[in-house]
């Protein structure tokens, strides 16, 4: 019931905000209301797409009672490699890690699969030479270039493998996750400059023969000329992850870890394979949404993803998922992510400064945390 | 209910801090500009000198100023709103080339004129470029130094460079420049090779520093830029030789290298010019549907001792 109004408030929130965007909103040439044109909503789908599926991998982190600081940097890293991947031809940097990424992945699925669908005493030789396969076969490409396939591969997993080593660190070495991840994404940035190369930070991706495959740019098509894929992508991701959340087991144990650890384990949830599994997935979406960067920018570096990931940790406080773990949804975090981009997009349009719109993003964060916590009712001031 | 309303409206008060203004239907043209990053000194010149031509155009159309703080992604974003909002001309100075290539390319589509400032985009299909000429400043450099040091085949001394960003472009061509005159001169030996200063005051210094540890005579220094410069100037004043060497610096910011001109620190600096007001004077132009030309390189020029009171009284700047 509580939930339930305070979602209410936040869908409330986001219709004043979108009817105080259509008030304000500037004219364009001929006279039509700038924010409310179809032409804008779909930009506002496309710039809120890299933060909403960061923020739905960072909302099942949350959720655990965990943070993921390391989404940013893994998202330039994917950027890298995927610039790397399909920009040139024979081994680089990019490649092995691609390969390892892969490689290592492989083995691991392979015997977790080999355990529980054959049997639970499995010898785990066979899938490291499934995967040490895989990895070569991976790096054999290497000469004649990645499509865009291997680039849908190889960046997310390596993400995955970045989240995969966090996970590992909270779960078993228990280490605080703010520290692991403040280490890891520090880490990562260090592993996207080692790949991007000292001489050259920035990777650009140009189409064509003996370059970048035509197709890689569908990943920042416009379907319609109107429809921009990254913002299907969001939706997707976040489709997939509410239903995960809602109606499978894992997303039970999600929910249950967060709320109360101990209790979560006696009663048999499995508590670090949750935690794994939740930081592989938010350096996965981090990965993927490296990928779309690369697309959409045409271009790859390891350094832009600096302070995405306090962007991303806002959109789901807005959002109403508590930082303490066990409350929150997906949908509360689509309106968190949408309420961040219509505010930069209402604020753009009305050309405010930049320094400017800082504050008033500040005092969003605020306002809408005040209002979660039920602080910012006047029959609650006026007792 | 109700509180949950009034809540809402006190979560939205962020809002009352955005001017409110709906503009009428039939508006007057509008230029729109997309600046990368106002936090550096030379882009806050930038604006200054568009704004201020700006203002004569007052009655011919609105200037707007978007700053996307040194993120690609953000001019992008402001990139497809000004295409949303139809501006009449949009003036862009890119952060980098491959990131806005495509977004411009839009906007062209669109049927937007478009002046690409100072960093090119990998496309022709733009209205215009304008830009300085870094190796044509590093010509003017070169000339000026050996003019200095006794004129051309006859030049003597020992000079120090002190490189900008040493991969990129800027610092590459500024060098270029230089050495199109140094290097035909035998009589200047170029003491230190390739020593990078990062555009930075405090590395200028440390470069200097052990310049002046190493060499008994330097009679001048060229930094690719004012500060690292100046940083040069300091060490060689900790060190008690500022009098007898010539200090050559670039970008010319009037409350920068020109005043250092005029408190005679520096020798000399070269105007590295923004392309602030000719972007207005040619954005005027395609309002009044007149052509402008594809490229438009800025020319620089000298600013001395004997020049320097000039430059600062048309900058605007005092110099005390």
């Amino acid at each position: 019931m509580i939930a339930s109004l305070a979602r209410g408030k936040r869908f409330l929130a986001l219709a004043i905000l979108v009817a105080a965007g259509a008030i304000l909103s500037p004219r364009d040439r001929d006279g039509g209301i700038v924010f409310l044109s179809v032409g804008n909503q779909a930009d506002v789908l496309r710039q809120v797409s890299s933060n909403g599926i960061l923020a739905v991998g960072m909302t099942l982190v949350v959720l655990t009672g965990g943070i993921d600081l390391a989404v940013g940097t893994t998202m330039a890293l994917g950027s890298t490699v995927a610039a790397r991947l399909l920009m040139e031809r024979g081994p680089t940097a990019a490649s092995t890690a691609g390969a390892v990424a892969l490689g290592l992945w492989t083995a691991l699925l392979a015997i977790l699969g080999a355990r529980r669908f054959l049997r639970p005493s499995a010898a785990p030789l066979p899938a490291l030479g499934l995967g040490a396969v895989v990895a070569l076969a991976f790096h054999a490409r290497a000469g004649h270039g990645y499509g865009v396939l291997g680039v849908l591969l190889a960046a997310p997993l390596l993400g995955a493998l970045c989240g995969l080593a966090s996970g590992l660190l909270v779960a078993r070495g228990s280490l605080q996750p703010f520290i692991a991840t403040l280490a890891m994404m520090v880490s990562v940035l260090g592993a996207g400059r080692l790949i991007a190369g000292t001489d050259r930070m920035v990777h650009p991706i140009y189409f064509g023969p003996g370059q970048a495959p035509e197709a890689f740019s569908l990943l920042r098509e416009r379907i319609f000329g109107l429809v921009p894929v990254p913002g299907l992508v969001f939706l997707a991701v976040a489709a997939l992850a509410a239903l995960l959340l809602t109606q499978t087991s894992l997303g039970r144990h999600v929910v249950a870890v967060g709320g109360n650890e101990e209790a979560a384990r006696l009663s048999g949830v499995p508590v670090t394979r949750t935690k794994l599994i939740v930081y592989s997935v938010s350096g996965l979406l981090a990965g993927l949404t490296g990928v779309l960067y690369a697309a959409q920018y045409t271009q790859g570096k390891p350094d832009p993803g600096t302070g995405w990931e306090l962007d991303a940790i806002a959109a789901v406080v807005i959002g109403g998922t508590s930082l303490r773990g066990g409350t929150g949804s997906i949908g509360g975090t689509l309106i968190g992510v949408l309420l961040f981009g219509y505010l930069a997009n209402i604020l753009l349009l009305q050309n405010v400064d930049s320094s400017r719109q800082f504050v008033v993003k500040g005092l969003l964060i605020v306002g809408a945390v005040l209002l979660q916590e039920g602080r910012l009712s006047l029959r609650r001031a006026a007792q | 209910m109700k509180p949950a309303l009034l809540s809402t409206l006190g979560f939205l008060l962020p809002l009352a801090l955005l001017p409110a203004c709906g503009r009428s239907s039939k508006r007057k043209p509008v230029v729109a500009f997309s600046q990368c990053t106002t936090t550096e000194p030379w882009r806050v010149l930038f604006n200054r000198e568009l704004k201020r031509e700006a203002a004569k155009h007052a009655d011919l159309f609105d200037l707007v100023v978007a700053d996307a703080d040194d993120r690609t992604d953000r001019q992008v974003e402001q990139v497809e709103n000004f295409i949303r909002q139809k501006v009449d001309v949009l003036l862009v100075s890119p952060k980098e080339s491959p990131g806005l290539t495509p977004v411009v390319e839009r906007a062209i589509d669109a049927g937007i004129p478009v002046l690409v400032l100072d960093r090119n985009v990998a496309t022709d299909r733009i209205t215009a470029f304008i830009g300085g000429d870094n190796r044509e400043i590093g010509r003017a450099a070169g000339k000026f130094a050996v003019e200095r040091l006794g004129g051309p085949g006859k030049a003597k001394g020992n000079v120090v460079e002190i490189w900008g960003g040493m991969a990129s472009t800027p610092a590459q061509e500024r060098h270029l420049g230089f050495r199109d005159f140094v290097a035909k001169e035998p009589g200047i030996g170029v003491l230190l090779d390739n020593q990078d200063g990062d555009w930075k005051k405090e590395k200028g210094y440390a470069i200097m520093e052990t310049a002046l540890k190493a060499f008994p005579t330097i009679d001048l220094v060229y930094a690719h830029n004012d500060p690292m410069a100046y940083g040069a100037y300091l060490a060689a004043k900790d060190a008690g030789r500022e009098k007898e060497i010539a200090f050559v610096g670039i970008d010319a910011i009037p409350e920068e290298g020109g005043v250092w001109v005029k408190k005679g620190w520096l020798t000399a600096t070269f105007v590295y010019a923004t392309p602030g007001a000719e972007a207005i004077r040619q954005a005027a132009r395609i309002l009044s549907g007149e052509s402008v030309p594809r490229t438009t390189p800025l020319a620089t020029r000298a600013v001395t001792r004997q020049t320097v009171d000039a430059f600062l009284a048309e900058a605007g700047v005092k110099s005390d």
